[in-house]
């Protein structure tokens, strides 16, 4: 019966699906209960609720789940090794940082300006660490010791601004560093960077395979892998940037979904790149409802969700597998 | 032709072996002999255009390996490495469909080629199985079926034989003994005896820089197998 299930979890159509009941679900519950029928219902009272207030919520949730889990593959894949996740480049603690500086400083920056700046910073903190690992090439090898190093260097940062800013200050700060999707606005940018990513990539897949089976091998296979690496390295940067603009920091989904993907679709990136958008997009909407709903009309934050759904089922098909 | 010209090989900044000429033809089954350390490896890597360890000038059918474009560097050069750990689970099959990457070509004729290098390398009842699940043997098989698959001009392998019993050693030999008719193969491998059997030629890599190559005939004597051997490490 397990076989059965993971045979169907590798179905493109299953998540999809799957993808759609969730935003459905996602627009009727929450604070107040919006019945199916009333969804649709211009004259309703909800409408309001549910196409002003819940919509935007959830594309950004599809699109930040997308961006994630198909920036962990990337990442995985350039640094060939599995404990790798986008935030590893130090993209998080680079936005965070910067964010936290432009906060304390006590500019009162409308929300989208904040966004750009965390955009600006992240992608301050990607071409650092670029610089940092490039040696005539981009060496993988460089950029996993580097991107650790950095990221402890941003998160004394913020432990400093931290411990020295005033209560008010703290709880617009916590938003980034917790991850939260409750503020940000769908960002026109983030579809548009996600479906060229993905065209982009899927162009390469035979040489993401290769690639896979490390450099040497790719390289002798006839990849450019210099090219291909620098490709991977400047959209995880992109993705990761803009998931961290939008979200804050929210772990594990970069991590664990391309893990759980190899498991249900194999290994061909083919498969593994839609896929992994596909599943990061549902696994972060269920999260975030979840966080939404749970205790409503308290919001948690969404990590403890993701790390909730995503432990368990990792485990299961870990075991499986 | 396969040509390296006054060819200094590096391995870390240090230079290990200098003024190296030679010349691959088609036609021509090349064997590599020489102590550990000599340079044989970084040789193959640098004539397979996967490191820029070296000075002086490597080219093939008199296009240079600078700056070649390595999709067309790969329908040339095929290059067997002489360890490969496989890190994921793809299926011996697909693995083995990597070489065709090169070619950029249809799928059905990919198909068609992969199952002929599983033939060659008799593998083929290995071919849904995941590379992580076979012996050190039956992977080395792959590799090498991987390499056949692409079908490239030159096979350049680095201790092919590793690994392999007996009987399949032979086979294969004569796998490579049969392609060398059309194409160029080059293989470093210490066992004489084989080299013997199956190598046209023989390229004899000697401390202290020097070399000899020609026709197995010539340059397997007993002088030069001595000199292969009791010259250990270089004197200053």
């Amino acid at each position: 019966m397990r076989d059965g299930l993971v045979k169907l979890l590798s179905h493109w159509w299953f998540w999809s699906l799957l993808l759609l009941l969730l935003v459905l679900l996602a627009m009727s519950v929450g604070s107040v209960n919006v019945p199916f029928e009333l969804m649709f219902d211009r004259e309703s009272a909800y409408f309001e609720i549910v196409w002003q207030l819940r919509l935007p919520r959830i594309i950004n949730a599809i699109m930040v789940g997308g961006c994630l889990a198909l920036a962990g593959l990337l990442i995985q894949n350039l640094v060939k090794n599995p404990l790798a996740d986008p935030y590893l480049l130090g993209v998080s603690g680079g936005a965070a940082t910067v964010q936290l500086m432009v906060i304390i400083t006590g500019l009162s920056l409308s929300q989208n300006s904040l966004f750009a700046v965390g955009f600006l910073g992240s992608m301050m903190a990607t071409l650092l660490l670029l610089k940092l690992s490039y040696q005539g090439r981009v060496r993988p090898d460089k950029i996993t010791l580097n991107g650790v190093v950095l990221a402890f260097g941003f998160a004394a940062v913020i432990s400093f601004v931290l411990s020295t800013a005033t209560g008010l200050q703290i709880k617009s700060m916590m938003f980034w560093l917790m991850g939260d999707m409750s503020f940000a606005q769908p960002n026109v940018l983030m579809p548009v960077l996600l479906l060229v990513s993905l065209l982009l990539l899927l162009k390469h897949h035979r040489a993401l395979d290769l690639m896979a089976r490390g450099d040497l091998f790719a390289q002798k296979s006839g990849v450019n892998t210099q090219r291909i690496n620098l490709m991977i390295f400047v959209i995880t940067a992109l993705l990761t940037s803009m998931a961290v603009a939008q979200a804050g920091t929210i772990g594990f989904v970069g991590l664990i979904i391309p893990h759980l993907v190899r498991m249900i679709a194999g290994y061909h990136h083919r498969q593994l790149i839609p896929m992994c958008v596909l599943v990061g997009a549902c696994f972060l909407l269920a999260a975030d409802t979840m966080a939404r709903t749970a205790m409503s009309p308290i919001q948690l934050p969404v990590g403890v969700f993701t790390a909730m759904i995503g432990v368990p089922v990792f485990l299961w098909l870990n075991r499986k597998v | 032709m396969l040509l390296c010209k006054d060819l200094n090989l590096k391995q870390e900044q240090q230079t290990v072996f200098r003024g190296l000429n030679a010349a691959f033809k088609a036609g021509e089954f090349w064997g590599v002999v020489g102590q550990n350390g000599v340079g044989k490896s970084t040789l193959l890597a640098a004539m397979a255009g996967v490191s820029q360890n070296f000075t002086g000038e490597i080219t093939v059918d008199g296009q240079s390996l600078i700056g070649i474009n390595p999709l067309q560097r790969a329908q040339k050069l095929s290059f067997l490495l002489q360890d490969q750990e496989p890190c994921l689970a793809f299926s011996v099959k697909d693995a083995v469909g990597m070489g065709r990457f090169p070619w950029q070509s249809k799928k059905q004729s990919d198909a068609i080629i992969t199952q002929e290098a599983l033939a060659t390398c008799r593998i083929e009842h290995l071919q849904n199985r995941s590379i992580l699940k076979l012996s050190g043997g039956e992977r080395r098989k792959v590799e090498i079926a991987t390499c056949l698959a692409q079908q490239s001009d030159y096979l350049l392998l680095d201790e092919p034989l590793n690994h392999l019993d007996l009987v399949y050693r032979e086979h294969i030999l004569q796998v490579f003994t049969a392609i060398s008719q059309q194409q160029c193969v080059v293989m470093v491998c210490h066992d004489l005896e084989a080299i013997r059997n199956h190598c046209t030629h023989v390229l004899m890599l000697l401390a202290n820089d020097c070399y000899l190559a020609g026709t197995s005939a010539t340059i397997l004597n007993k002088d030069n197998l001595k000199r292969l051997f009791n010259d250990h490490g270089k004197s200053d």
